[in-house]
């Protein structure tokens, strides 16, 4: 390896991308408009559901259930219709996105000690809504049910008693349940692949198509070197955008690492080379700007948006995915992430994804040599 | 405008696409693999929390409630940590989503008829999947309390209680993939289409050929014509490869029209398609096209309504999505595989498409026109 062709071809590849300022732009500005969308207008948190209320019932028991509803910190009452058809409306219009309706002779049925139906109608097109929804609405009732028993055995002179246990709960790593403080982090996973492995997906194939390679076999000039001086600056670049992510994140966000900075800068820079080697290693393998490109986003942005527990849970994949995730590089990034983000984790708990991506590199940088040569370089 | 000037610039388009073994072969496995991935890792249904239990009671007081959190469907019971620094480690590790505390007093403080305080430490990393967790651990809780309380009173209890009968409009069985696997064909045809064309096109430029394919007696329409229809032609049988996946291997219903939804998908190509000759006319080499391609794509994909609900964005941003084609292309595709509405309900955002992609494509040709001339 010598230093002085490594900096020729690092130069080289600078002036390719200071020639074409916008795409050197774009690395920066994709990113930042991920982050900037993901924190002001994406959010996967459900939280005073939307809720219109047809009380048929009118009782004190009815209304005492409403209030129930509105106190409880799932629901917010939105309005109060007439009918089951004004329900109807509200769901089509989006205005509320639950619909609860009181029966007659709703108090008349719990008073004789019978169970008494109320309609819950939601919207169920997001699946993220309605299976949080379901679940609150479910939580809910088992609740005001256990009131109601209590108020039934205290009722019938049955003797005074307290519900038998009662849930404390304590959320860790992530206290205030923000989406954002888990969707800001895993972003910067896919925001690496995005301006490492994208961008360098192209380099090789564009000396292919320009017939340079050639020029480049001809030279003195190794694998290795090559690759290396290829890759170092799309290195900065990818790494000023895990530095613009953090800052991003803490000052506009409030995301905060609870771990060491440096050992995320470390995960970084470990994660920023796989990215590099495979983007390299497309463009090794397809030889076109074109083809590279596609197989990029197929082989490392929706990997790493999708297989690697950034928003999508590894645990509810069928199990021949789950597998899969296993060799997706974002996976363990996104532990390290996850870890020195919210979990307070240091290096001797975290060394077993370090690991597996050093291992990820050099088996990906060793087949890129590999390939290479056999090319004749 | 020469039909035969048009067919041949498009032979030619499909010939340089199709010569490349590589080129064939992304173009089938694209699709499969995004409705592969969308289909089965889009998946927000609540099954299997994994639960660890810390029995420190060890009472059959304990043991019921171990059994009744067992007995849920919803849950599944892991580990039992001897200590709490194991049902810590297992949480720090990722390996449990909900930790259970049951305290030695649990059993003494129910005798005497006080409420026995049982810890729940939840994983709180995925903000949305823990809510609903601590939601579902709730209820399982007060499930026993109320089997607790008949045991205590040993007689049956016919109390008045409520009984919820939820019903999910739109998607019944409220199923991931029925949302999620109709959108993949608006995200496969906008990936191709949008790319595809302005790539067709910059690569003439830079190898030098569009200077020749100019003094041709072939004119701008001409060649628009040609560079566009066959990617049309590619982003309809995508488009149909995709529907066909979605009927037969993700049995997702197509309640409504095909030659509607057939309709929706050309009015949505003249949008990607503008959008394509567009980002050509700007750019000069093929990293420049792919990049601002990707710039494109990301908003047009994040304010669709395709993963994060409009609904909950902030109201300018709403605003925005309304320029979006997608989000119009998402309610009819959503409106013709799950409500089967037609053009009646639809028209809208037939409209709304339509006004997007006659402006779009017509600003893109007369731009594409005055580059050329």
């Amino acid at each position: 390896m010598n230093p002085r062709k490594i900096n020729a071809v690092m130069r080289k590849e600078f002036i390719h991308l200071i020639r074409d300022p916008r795409s050197l732009i774009l690395a920066f500005i994709i990113p930042l408009s991920l982050i900037l969308l993901f924190g002001y207008a994406l959010s996967l948190d459900v939280d005073n559901v939307e809720t219109v209320v047809v009380d048929y019932d009118h009782t004190a028991m009815s209304r005492d259930l409403i209030e129930h509803l509105d106190a409880s910190i799932y629901f917010q009452i939105k309005a109060y219709a007439r009918n089951a058809n004004e329900v109807g409306e509200y769901l089509d219009h989006g205005s509320a996105t639950l619909g609860i309706i009181i029966p007659p002779g709703f108090a008349r049925k719990i008073k004789s000690d019978k169970g008494s139906p109320i309609q819950v109608l939601m919207d169920g097109s997001d699946p993220n809504f309605s299976n949080m929804a379901r679940g609150y609405v479910n939580a809910f009732v088992a609740g005001y049910n256990n009131k109601l028993l209590l108020s039934f055995l205290n009722r019938n002179g049955l003797e005074r008693i307290n519900p038998p246990v009662e849930g404390r709960i304590r959320v860790w790593f992530n206290e205030d349940l923000e989406s954002r403080k888990f969707i800001i982090p895993g972003l910067i996973a896919v925001i690496i692949m995005i301006a490492g492995a994208m961008l360098t997906s192209l380099v090789i194939a564009r000396e292919y198509e320009n017939g340079t390679m050639e020029t480049i076999k001809s030279l003195p000039l190794s694998a290795l070197e090559l690759l290396v001086g290829k890759s170092v600056p799309y290195f900065f670049i990818a790494l000023t955008n895990v530095f613009i992510s953090v800052l991003l994140g803490q000052l506009l966000f409030g995301v905060v690492m609870k771990a060491s900075f440096w050992l995320m800068i470390f995960g970084s820079s470990l994660y920023i080379f796989v990215a590099l080697a495979l983007g390299l290693l497309i463009s090794t393998v397809t030889k076109s700007q074109l083809m590279a490109n596609q197989g990029a986003i197929l082989l490392t942005y929706l990997p790493s948006l999708m297989l690697s527990n950034f928003v999508f849970p590894i645990t509810n994949m069928p199990s021949v995915l789950q597998l899969f995730t296993y060799i997706v590089p974002a996976t363990y990034y996104i532990d390290i992430l996850s870890g020195i983000y919210l979990k307070d984790l240091t290096f001797t708990q975290l060394w077993g994804d370090f690991a597996v991506l050093s291992l990820m590199f050099i088996v990906l940088a060793a087949l890129n040599m590999r390939l290479l040569k056999k090319e004749g370089l | 405008m020469s039909w035969m000037r048009i067919r041949e610039l498009v032979r030619k388009e499909f010939i340089i696409l199709f010569r490349d073994e590589k080129n064939r072969r992304v173009l089938i496995v694209a699709p499969i693999v995004q409705i592969l991935l969308f289909g089965y890792v889009v998946n927000y249904d609540i099954k299997d929390i994994r639960v660890a239990v810390m029995d420190q009671a060890r009472t059959s007081e304990s043991r019921s409630l171990i059994k009744t959190i067992a007995g849920n469907k919803t849950f599944s019971i892991t580990s039992y940590p001897e200590d709490p620094s194991g049902l810590e480690q297992l949480l720090l590790k990722g390996k449990v989503d909900i930790g259970i505390k049951i305290a030695p007093d649990m059993t003494s403080r129910i005798r005497k008829g006080r409420t026995a305080e049982i810890q729940i430490l939840a994983d709180g990393s995925m903000s949305n999947m823990a809510s609903i967790r601590i939601a579902y651990t709730v209820m399982v809780l007060d499930t026993f309390n109320q089997n607790m309380i008949k045991e205590i009173k040993g007689q049956s209890l016919d109390y008045g209680h409520i009984d919820a009968r939820i019903r999910a409009w739109y998607n019944p069985n409220m199923d991931s993939k029925n949302f999620f696997v109709p959108a993949i064909v608006a995200f496969v045809v906008m990936l191709l289409s949008l790319l595809l064309t302005s790539i067709a096109v910059i690569r003439e430029k830079e190898t030098g050929t569009l200077e020749q394919l100019i003094v041709t007696p072939l004119k701008p329409i001409e060649m628009i014509m040609g560079k566009t229809i066959p990617y049309i032609v590619i982003s309809l049988v995508q488009m149909i490869l995709v529907t066909i996946l979605a009927k037969f291997w993700f049995d997702v219903p197509i309640a409504g029209s095909l030659p509607l939804l057939f309709l929706a998908t050309c009015l949505f190509l003249m949008s990607t398609l503008g959008v394509g000759l567009f980002i050509s006319t700007v750019s000069s080499t093929q990293q420049q096209a792919m990049m601002t391609t990707f710039f494109f794509i990301l908003p047009f994909f994040m304010l669709s309504g395709f993963v994060f609900p409009i609904a909950n964005m902030p109201v300018v941003v709403q605003w925005f999505s309304y320029l979006n084609p997608l989000r119009f292309f998402l309610v009819i595709l959503r409106g013709i595989f799950l409500k089967g509405v037609g053009i009646h309900v639809l028209w809208p955002q037939f409209l709304a498409l339509t006004i997007l992609g006659t402006v779009l494509f017509a600003g893109a040709i007369s731009r594409f026109q005055k580059r050329l001339d």
